[in-house]
């Protein structure tokens, strides 16, 4: 039998089973705190669990055409045109037992296609334009990304149900009318716009040349264009769809004809309240639908509590559709409504809600207090939220959805930080919303406490109570270290010291500029929070950071696929410093080319699909009458450079550092040809698996690289608090974060880092060969960019904070460290206080975000081989939380693989 | 109107593309199962006098009531419960 890499590695002291801290029981342990849900969020949950990704062509349909009637109208008016009929026309449906009600589509988990950003990835694979889309390289990373095989993802076409990208079913009676659609936009969507124009910058090629060979993960202008931001719901909360309407009514009657002494955008203004006011009343027209749907159901209803409550529902809506709201149930409603419209207004992943515990605070505090509501109801509210959130699917291609971002949708909701003044903002509300985490426990939205030392001794402690639910969040975000970006990121926009204490978190762990905003209801004045920046995790997505190293070592060929992407360097690399020098220079090489081709995508985005509704319900939009497009937003700095695989880098660099250039035990030549021939192990190929443990040595006699691959895996590692690699990555963070600034997004903005991993250390570890760390081919990259590679965190936690808190924070959007815990670790109030203990040692020491998994490794085991038996099974992966059966097999095997701690 | 699924049902509230919710009886029902007795049709674009049905591909159509040039197109399963040009046949 051939030798697997477990026992490899176990040879060299590097257990995939790595206990720290002594050892795990040997039976399965559950999560020690479990509360239930109220009946009727688990009813609605049930339904959810059998509920399969399902899409439509109806937005699509009426939103394609409305908009190809008006080919003359400014393009601002003509897209709300074709938003308000696609509003308009979008089929209502309600379930039994929904108090917040309204859906992205016709069903529990729906959502449709955007031809007009992208319509080649969805034809058919015979389909022409499907062969036009195969021949870029924006198509190369579906290949390696894969979908969990369970779950709600319609992996293959079943009876009527045609499977799309491997995770949405459609109606096979909708598939011509999609393609019809599809079709009519060739050539003028985003994509294929953007896609004309980024040709005409110079070193195109090497863009086409990164993208295919996996380098960067994905383009950002047509698959996302926005989201990992805020959303708003000040303008309906405070002044209704009327309100706003009226609103723009009278701005227009005063920007009408008029410059105001801006001679380019000056005039825009009356078209953009133009699109203001359309795009309202699409959302108006949805609203009566929606309530006229409430109505039918009432009548028909036998049942007296449940027509009582459909009752409820339409005489909700029924006020919404034209007023503010009055009630705190109201108030949820309305935000609800508001956050599915912007997801449905353009393709989004990660519109964070912000801190809804603030947001809803007024109508929390009066209702309560007049009796009208009571703590439990407001639970289950909160608990119903979290069913709504979860069923939010995001149609866009299995690179994007499943190699990205494991399906998941990023719905973060931030809790605490500090109020406008600077007391703590941790309210009775904020106490519920973690209660309700802890009762029903979902994927979203999940939870980021936003940390700071002011927070209450028990608001922290029912924090980790909810941690140890096993649910994955609240997540740990340093406040601090937040508002230091934020000020000096957006200083020179006029961000003050009251402007960055409003910031929330955007998609995983996007830290984004928000605002405050008045709200007074009966009398009281409330300070509420909102976003006030544009997307922040647009920009250069994803750059793998050891494909760079290996474009690097091999003079700009990529060594999976023979393909220069780079000139050659024709550099001997004789010392370390040549080595990270040169890396840094096709790392520069990439981020630049990358960078013009995005902001040509985002540009073409903007002139043809800007957000209309999202756009005005963010300051200072309705205030300016401009909206994303004319950077009316308050903060428009937001454009970033992603890395990825940054630990499996760094842990490369040492080990090169170590065994080539200090210890000189090999040549650079021979550690190249160790790497490219695997370490003498299979392909993944070979072994038709990316997945970590099914990786097999080759049986062609002895190891020929056998005391290399031992020498790399014993080489420094990071998580040690050892100088020597850590030190490597001081350097390139001083390097990286700075190094953004030099270059200029569309909005004539310098970019800033973002250190997230969201899933691509699994796609894109598929498509690089072994590192000199001692990994192997195709297999995932450390997760997150400050986890430890599995296994080699062996001093234990507090080493490993060291060893992530060497580089100021403050100098990125964030970093994300992931760790994982056995639950017997922290079992009881004396384990409660020493994870709190853990969180609040990192947060001093500077690092800005720690997220736990409270799991026992041989339960992630069990749910591998009987996934059956695990379906609401939750881990966090990266950022985020999903469901073990909705995550690709090569991520699994790597939170298998990860450091179980056994003692904090 | 043809109507012969429960997915064409006004009181089917579609989980997914395979299953829905019969409002009348709670329970969950396969969308291509038959329909029962107490079914109300759902207005759908093959119901409508504006559709005319394409001679060559039946999975399509035109919507006569479109006031584009050429009238766009329809499908025949497309629900238009919400669409104000439906004349019922």
């Amino acid at each position: 039998m051939p030798k697997k890499l477990k026992e490899v590695l176990a040879d060299a002291g590097v257990s995939m089973d790595f206990e720290v801290g002594g050892h795990a029981p040997k039976n399965l342990v559950d999560r020690e705190v479990k509360k239930e849900a109220h009946p009727r969020v688990q009813k609605l949950r049930d339904i959810f669990m059998q509920t399969l990704s399902s899409a439509n062509n109806e937005f699509p349909y009426w939103y394609t055409r409305e908009y190809f009637q008006h080919d003359n109208e400014i393009p601002v008016v003509r897209r709300a045109m074709a938003l308000k009929a696609a509003f308009s026309h979008t089929t209502p449906v309600i379930f039994p037992g929904e108090l917040l009600v309204m859906h992205k589509a016709p069903f529990f988990r729906g959502s449709f296609p955007m031809p007009w950003l992208s319509e080649g990835f969805y034809m058919a694979k015979e389909d022409e334009l499907y062969q036009d889309a195969l021949k870029r390289g924006s198509t190369s990373v579906d290949e390696h990304s894969k979908f969990g095989q369970g779950g709600g993802n319609v992996v293959k076409s079943f009876g009527k149900v045609v499977s799309i990208a491997g995770k949405f079913g459609m109606r096979q009676e909708e598939i011509p009318g999609l393609l019809e659609v599809a079709r009519m936009w060739v050539g003028k969507s985003v994509d294929d716009l953007g896609h004309k124009y980024e040709t005409m910058v110079p070193g195109y090629e090497t863009k086409e040349a990164i993208m295919r060979n996996i380098v960067c993960m994905f383009d950002s202008g047509y698959t996302l264009p926005q989201g990992r931001e805020v959303i708003n719901y000040y303008y309906p909360l405070h002044l209704g769809f009327d309100g706003i309407i009226n609103l723009a009514k009278e701005m227009k009657a005063k920007v009408a004809g008029r410059a105001d002494g801006d001679g380019l955008t000056g005039m825009n203004r009356l078209y953009n309240y133009e699109a203001v006011i359309l795009a309202t009343e699409g959302l108006q027209a949805w609203v009566r639908n929606y309530a006229k749907e409430a109505r039918r159901l009432e009548s028909i209803e036998k049942e007296a509590v449940q027509k009582a409550e459909y009752k409820g529902i339409a005489e909700r809506l029924e006020w919404l559709e034209h007023n503010p709201p009055r009630t705190f149930i109201e108030a949820f409603q309305m935000i609800e409504t508001m956050h599915l419209a912007v997801l449905n207004e353009d393709a989004i992943s990660g519109m964070s809600p912000g801190r809804i515990g603030q947001v809803l605070f007024p109508w929390f505090d009066q209702d309560i207090k007049a009796g009208r509501i009571t703590e439990d109801e407001v639970i289950e509210l909160l608990e119903l939220d979290r069913v709504v959130k979860t069923s939010i699917d995001c149609f866009a291609s299995m690179g994007v959805v499943g190699g990205v971002l494991s399906g998941n949708t990023f719905n973060t909701v931030s809790c605490a930080g500090l109020q406008k003044n600077g007391n703590h903002a941790c309210n009775r509300l904020e106490y519920l919303l973690l209660e309700a985490g802890i009762r029903n426990v979902m994927p979203q939205s999940t939870l980021a406490v936003i940390y700071d030392e002011k927070l209450p001794e028990d608001y922290l402690l029912l924090a980790m109570e909810c941690i140890k639910t096993g649910g994955g969040y609240p997540a740990f975000m340093n406040n601090q270290v937040a508002m230091e970006f934020l000020k000096h990121h957006y200083g020179p926009e006029g961000m003050d010291i009251e402007d960055a204490r409003a910031w929330a978190i955007g998609g995983c762990l996007e830290t984004s500029g928000c605002t405050w905003k008045p709200i007074t209801l009966n009398a009281t004045t409330y300070w509420i929070p909102g976003g006030a920046g544009q997307p922040t995790s647009v920009g250069v997505h994803f750059i793998s950071m050891p494909k760079i190293l290996e474009l690097t070592l091999w003079d700009g060929v990529d060594q999976r696929t023979g393909e220069r992407v780079f000139k050659a360097h024709g550099k001997k690399l004789a010392t370390f410093d040549e080595l990270f020098d040169q890396f840094k220079l096709y790392w520069q090489e990439a981020v630049h080319v990358l960078d013009l081709t995005n902001n040509i995508q985002h540009d073409i985005w903007r002139k043809n699909n800007m957000a209309v509704i999202n756009s005005y319900m963010k300051p200072d939009c309705l205030d300016k009458g401009h909206l994303i497009n004319e950077l009316g937003y308050r903060y428009n700095a937001t454009y970033n450079v992603e890395s990825a695989g940054t630990i499996t880098t760094i842990n490369s660099m040492a080990a090169l550092k170590k065994i080539v250039y200090d210890d000189k035990k090999v040549s650079l030549d021979e550690y190249r040809t160790a790497l490219k021939d695997n370490f003498g192990f299979k392909t993944a190929k070979e072994v038709n698996s990316f997945s970590l443990a099914d990786q097999e040595k080759r049986e062609d006699g002895p190891g020929k690289w056998d005391k290399l691959h031992f020498m790399a895996l014993q080489a420094p590692k990071y998580g040690n608090d050892d100088k020597y690699v850590d030190n490597i990555l001081l350097d390139w963070e001083n390097f990286f974060c700075k190094d953004c600034y030099n270059y200029e997004s569309l909005n004539a903005k310098p970019l800033y880092a973002c250190q997230i991993s969201v899933s691509t250390h699994g796609a894109m570890g598929s498509a690089t060969i072994a590192t000199a760390d001692g990994r192997l081919a195709g297999t995932t990259f450390a997760d997150a960019s400050l986890s430890a590679f599995p296994g080699t965190d062996r001093n234990g936690p507090y080493a490993l904070l060291n060893s992530a808190a060497i580089w100021d924070h403050s100098m990125s959007q964030n970093s994300q460290l992931n760790i994982k815990i056995h639950p017997s670790a922290i079992q009881g109030d004396e384990g409660a206080r020493k994870l709190l203990d853990l969180t609040q040692a990192y947060m001093r020491k500077g690092g800005f975000h720690v997220q736990y998994n409270i799991v026992d490794s041989k339960v992630l085991k069990d749910a591998q081989k009987n996934p059956q038996n695990y379906r609401d099974l939750m881990v966090r992966v990266a950022g985020f939380t999903q469901y073990w059966v909705e995550i690709g097999k090569p991520v699994q095997d790597e939170l298998i693989a990860r450091t179980e701690y056994e003692g904090v | 109107m043809e109507m012969l699924h429960h997915r064409d049902c006004r009181n089917f509230a579609p989980v997914d593309v395979a299953k829905g919710i019969c409002h009348r009886t709670k329970n969950m029902v396969p969308a291509d199962g038959d329909r029962c007795e107490e079914c109300v049709a759902t207005p759908k674009c093959r119901g409508c006098r504006n559709f005319t049905a394409d001679a060559k591909r039946v999975e399509l159509g035109v919507c006569e009531a479109s006031t584009a040039t050429p009238k766009f197109f329809a499908y025949p399963d497309m629900v238009a419960l919400t669409c104000e040009m439906f004349r019922e046949q």
